[in-house]
């Protein structure tokens, strides 16, 4: 009924709004539209996005932004716009080339370039403001390797979009991947609560070092009653937007990333009314390499196959002379490959064209690119070789990124998660420790050419002339070695940087918080609060220390006295133990804390054992039971081992307590045959503290040791 | 013998306004029958033979008067009385008969009328060796007017949050909706286990639990815990994930007893047989899919529920569900409409969807649609009844005309009077020719 009403409507009103004529047409078989946006608007690539922008980085050997591409041709965009900023140049020369400004090409590519993007806000607002988009677009990042069929979420999305018009703007696609996966981003980490049954996004939120995930109440007042809390999502980064997107984001100018912007849908969600939904695709591929254990984990997904069709010997750049055949065990190779006697490729490799490989190479689970040298007796495993790279022999690299013209001289070996940006020279004989970064680009030229960022790349030779003033190290890259080690420290500190001091991201971590978090009390483990117990505990010491002091200046009796102390348990709500250790330790600490610590020992027995008398009544009104008797004898334990100088006074004072019947014979006894559980207590029975010995006529005498009694 | 059943009929009703002011709540009739009789007809026919029957001095007394549970019911019953007005919960019920207790437990509510499938929640306990499993259902609207209620009563809107995990089965958390007022906060710990958590709400439990003999055993030692439902199904749903189990850590003396509790913990959950552990190593099923570690993760404790998304289920504890329980009996078991032993005129039109209890008398010209009618009640002649609750021995003058209302045993009501949706007190006394429209009588009739 609803939807014949928007329809009725919409044909009354004729044309809406800004949409301009040929909505009618539209409405039957609207061009899909895409917006991909070719930049990071990060450094996270730094130094390598330096000399290259991150899109145009090889992935399999193909640059990123072609899967990209693919992607949206694939799945029906027929016309795409693609804004870049940082070397956008470079980024234009390589798409002009390429098969997508084919006159035959089903997807036409408009490029648009600016200096003045400094976030998705400042693109898409640029989408409003030029009127680019007519209907529903698809979002990407031009580092989005992807093989979702998004036909069904568009549709849905449509459908949502009709029954409700103007309600629902986004759809994000997302990728089921449990928790541990590999190609899980833990800097992406995301948890989303959702209503089961309209697939509507009621919380969205990075998770990133958190432990504890929160979840604000109003959320479960949408009306349904069934609600699903999703931690197995990959967010592929990839989403179908409806027009309104943009001018919601020229509306809001505070928005600069998507993240705001779902955020800011779903806390307004009640003032604006709109809504976002999700669609989740169980057996697509989608991940966005958003920093390089993504590209690792992306780039192996891919030698794997699990990115089909989009797969290496595809070709699906149509580039002459980038072929490769497959062979068994994800072998492929490039036309010109030629292998030395006693190499062995093991698996998951992919070697480009032309490129030799020596004798007695070992070389598995790795990309390799065009025109590379490769020596003799190399290891490569896990590593990333881009193009015209030369490897000497006696090389070991594994779980690293080599960079285009970098050289790696003799007996070099790269630990796991080293970079060698472009043009590097290393070694030879020299081990890089885990995770060194070596760049051409000094990092301290970093500050001088702060504002290159936003310009284009011409300057970037300029630079380089500068660094080559500055000798290398060769304590660092070795004797003849070439290139500065990048240290990520020197990034700026913007907010987003925060968490990109490392080039490679954070990596996974199996189960940090289970061995932390071992000894969560009885508390929920939903809810509880365990600091808070701590808390009152002190509270209540404070409250009955002052309960006291007052007792004594007003001469309170002790039927009050007991009547205050058990209201105050109910108010921080202790535990009867806690209240005798409480009282106990209170009451043995009155003396210092009226007259300050600097007491002697006989006299702060003469001041607490007329309190004592005093207060006798409070005690025994708690000790009780057997048990209680031991609490109360422990807190005393626990006090004196505190206040070790004062053992002097420990025999009169519990003589005194024995004599005043608050704790019994019996259980003295039994606590002095207990034994002590730390070498201090037993210091304390034995050396220093106190001797009990029973005497004829059955009482109990307690000396002391040390002093005379 | 691999479950011991029990039977909880020691509770007083407390939320059904006067309907229990005489008559416990275990003994109220439902379709005749006295609503406990509707959980051991569920016990009795999954095939158990003895029930462990906690109930009060008075249910006890009622139970050994009443026909239908010595006709009717073949197990044999052990009846174990505690105090009336002890104050005692669910949990120390079960803590006053741990020394019966030989194997595992299935405790049943008294209150519960149900079709469901018993065996669904027992195979959960076995199949994966569970601490606790237990039934929830749908909750269901109730649709009729209430006595002595106007308008329709807003349901409490404090909902019960169960977190199930991407199988439904596996219980995750439960929580009020008040207990939550800032939120829901899940420790990621626990999502990483269970990446997918279902959150649903609207649910009733059906108050049956499967539990560990363990379980009970572990309740002697916490003497704290009082209620299952409220305390001890909470604590075992959260001690899932609580580390503590595993954890070794001695510290000081405060430690140490908190020591000396998780020992007692550590008896709940280590009950695996070590064939069973060495079972579980060497088979390569596992309950989760995505990482790599073992099944179950580790944890040894784990609660289980099945949710039943058909069939009936009823938990008589207010004045509406009664009515909707007493309207659904006559369904739930095929039985004659007519007591044998009950006299009815042939010219008295009785619905089908009726039940006339035993030695009542009919008179002509009546009308009774939709209701129940107890033991040995008089019907006059000229009277209507639609849509109540008439319990046992209640006399009905000529003329009335009675409209969804309950009227509870021993009630005279006068002649002519017209009394729509009324609850009338046990022994009550309507004068003749009175008109009760409306709700608002309840309590004039009880306090009289």
């Amino acid at each position: 009924m609803a939807s014949k009403g928007a329809k009725q409507s919409r044909s009354g009103s004729g044309v809406a709004g800004r949409k301009g004529t040929g909505d009618q047409e539209e409405e039957e078989q609207p061009l899909l539209q895409a917006v991909l946006i070719a930049d990071s608007f990060n450094r996270r690539f730094f130094p390598i996005s330096k000399d290259q922008p991150r899109a145009l980085l090889p992935l399999g050997n193909v640059a990123m932004i072609d899967y990209t591409l693919e992607f949206l041709t694939s799945t029906g965009v027929q016309e795409t716009f693609v804004f870049c900023c940082w070397m956008s140049n470079k980024i234009k020369e390589h798409l002009l080339k390429s098969k997508w400004c084919r006159p035959t090409s089903p997807n036409t590519v408009h490029i648009i370039t600016s200096d003045l993007y400094r976030s998705l806000g400042d693109v898409l607002r640029d989408v409003d403001a030029k009127a680019l988009v007519r209907s529903d677009f698809v979002l990407v990042y031009g580092d989005v390797v992807s093989n979702i069929d998004i036909s069904q979420a568009l549709q849905e999305h449509r459908h949502r979009r009709k029954i409700e018009k103007n309600i629902s703007v986004m759809t994000m696609i997302f990728k089921e991947s449990s928790p541990g996966h590999k190609s899980r981003c833990e800097e992406d980490d995301i948890i989303v609560a959702m209503d089961s049954k309209s697939q509507r996004v009621l919380h969205y939120q990075k998770t990133q070092g958190l432990k504890r995930l929160h979840f604000p109440m109003n959320i479960f007042h949408s009306g349904s009653d069934e609600f699903e809390i999703r931690y197995d999502l990959l967010d592929c980064h990839i989403s179908i937007c409806s027009p309104q997107v943009a001018e919601l984001f020229t509306d809001n100018f505070d928005y600069q990333t998507r993240n705001d912007f779902v955020r800011g849908i779903l806390v307004n969600e009640e003032i604006l009314g709109n809504q976002i939904h999700m669609h989740v695709t169980k057996d697509g591929y989608g991940a966005r390499v958003s920093n390089l254990l993504m590209y690792d984990a992306v780039s192996s997904d891919l030698v794997r196959r699990w990115v089909y069709p989009l797969t290496p010997e595809a070709n699906f750049t149509d580039q002459k002379g980038q072929s490769c055949t497959h062979s068994r065990h994800n072998v492929y190779r490039g036309s010109g490959v030629s292998l030395g006697h006693g190499s062995q490729m093991e698996e998951n490799l992919l070697i480009g064209c032309d490129t030799s490989i020596g004798a007695n190479c070992h070389i598995s689970n790795s990309v390799i690119g065009y025109n590379c040298t490769i020596g003799d007796n190399v290891i490569l495993d896990r590593a990333y070789i881009w193009n015209n790279v030369h490897i000497a022999s006696n090389v070991v690299i594994s779980q690293s990124v080599v960079c285009d013209k970098a050289e790696v001289k003799e007996g070099v070996k790269l630990n796991k998660q080293c970079v060698l940006a472009y043009n590097v020279v290393i070694g030879p004989n020299i081990s890089l420790p885990e995770g060194t970064v070596v760049s051409m680009h000094h990092p301290e030229e970093e500050e001088e050419d702060d504002d290159e960022f936003l310009s284009d790349d011409g300057e970037v030779g300029q630079s380089q002339d500068k660094t080559k003033q500055k000798a290398f190290n060769p304590a660092e890259v070795g004797a003849e070695g070439r290139g500065y080690i990048w240290k990520a420290s020197s990034l700026d500190d913007t907010e987003e940087e925060e968490l990109s001091q490392c080039l490679w991201g954070l990596v996974l971590n199996p189960d940090p918080d289970s061995d932390s978090e071992a000894s969560e009390p009885d508390g929920s483990s939903f809810s509880s609060d365990p600091c808070a117990a701590v808390f009152s505990c002190a509270v209540f010491q404070i409250e009955v220390l002052g309960t006291l002091q007052r007792g004594l200046e007003e001469n309170i009796g002790c039927d009050n006295l007991v009547l205050e102390i058990n209201s105050l348990k109910y108010a921080y709500n202790i535990n009867m133990k806690e209240v005798l250790q409480i009282l106990t330790r209170v009451v043995l600490d009155f003396p210092f804390q009226q007259q300050g610590p600097q007491l002697t020992t006989p006299q702060y027995a003469a001041l607490l054992l007329p309190l004592l008398k005093k207060w006798a009544g409070v005690f025994k009104n708690y000790v009780k039971r057997a048990q209680d008797h031991m609490d109360c004898l422990s807190a005393f334990e626990e006090y004196f081992l505190e206040q070790e100088s004062h053992w002097g006074a420990m025999f009169k004072i519990l003589m005194t307590m024995y004599q005043l019947e608050i704790v019994e014979e019996e259980i003295i006894l039994r606590w002095f045959s207990q034994g002590a559980t730390t070498d201090k207590g037993r210091q304390l029975r034995n050396n220093q503290g106190v001797r009990m010995r029973r005497q004829a006529e059955g009482h109990l005498w307690i000396e002391g040791h040390a002093g005379p009694a | 013998m691999e479950f011991q059943a029990v039977l909880m009929a020691a509770g007083g009703g407390s939320r059904m306004t006067d309907l229990t002011y005489n008559t416990p709540k275990a003994m109220l009739p439902v379709g005749n029958k006295p609503l406990m009789w509707y959980p051991l007809n569920l016990l009795e026919r999954v095939g158990f033979e003895e029930v462990i029957v906690i109930t009060t001095k008075e249910v006890q007394k009622m139970m050994s008067a009443d026909p239908k549970i010595k006709q009717d019911v073949k197990m044999k019953l052990e009846v174990v009385c505690i105090q009336e007005d002890g104050d005692m919960g669910t949990a120390d019920a079960l803590r006053h008969i741990q020394p019966k207790i030989k194997t595992d437990i299935l405790v049943v509510s008294c209150d519960l009328i149900t079709d469901a499938a018993l065996h669904e929640v027992v195979d959960l306990f076995r199949a994966h060796n569970a601490t606790l499993a237990m039934l929830m259902s749908k909750a269901h609207e109730f649709t009729e007017t209430v006595p002595g209620q106007k308008g329709k009563k807003k349901t409490a809107e404090q909902r019960d949050f169960v977190g199930v995990d991407e199988s439904g089965k596996r219980l995750l958390f439960m929580a009020n909706e008040a207990d939550l007022e800032e939120g829901l906060s899940i420790r990621k710990s626990i999502l990483r286990k269970h990446p997918r958590v279902h959150i649903k709400t609207g649910l009733v439990d059906a108050h049956l639990y499967c539990l560990k003999k363990s379980v009970v055993d572990f309740l002697t030692d916490n003497k704290s815990i009082s209620s299952i439902r409220g305390e001890l199904v909470p604590y075992l749903v959260r001690k899932q994930f609580s580390k503590t189990i595993n954890g070794q850590k001695t510290k000081d003396d405060v430690e140490d007893q908190n020591q000396k509790k998780s020992d007692s913990k550590l008896h709940i959950s280590s009950r695996d047989e070590p064939l069973l552990q060495l079972a579980q190593e060497r088979s390569c099923w596992n309950d989760h899919r995505g990482d790599m570690s073992e099944a179950y993760h580790g944890g040894k404790l784990r609660c289980y529920v099945h949710i039943m998304d058909q069939g009936l289920c009823y938990r008589v504890n207010t004045l509406a569900a009664y009515i909707e329980a007493n309207r659904l009996a006559p369904k739930l078991f095929e039985e004659p409409v007519v007591h044998p032993s009950a006299v009815t005129s042939e010219r008295c039109q009785i619905g089908s969807d009726s039940i006339i209890g035993a030695s009542c008398q009919v008179a002509e010209k009546t009308s009774i649609k939709r209701s129940t009618i107890g033991n040995s009640t008089t019907v006059k002649e000229k009277v209507k009844v639609t849509n109540s609750i008439i319990m046992h021995g209640v006399t009905i003058e000529e003329g009335c005309n009675i409209q969804g209302s309950v009227i509870c045993s021993n009630a005279i009501i006068g002649r002519g009077a017209d009394l729509k949706y009324c609850l009338v007190g046990n022994g009550q006394r309507i004068e003749s020719i009175a008109v009760f429209q409306l709700k608002e009588c309840v309590s004039v009739f009880v306090l009289n």
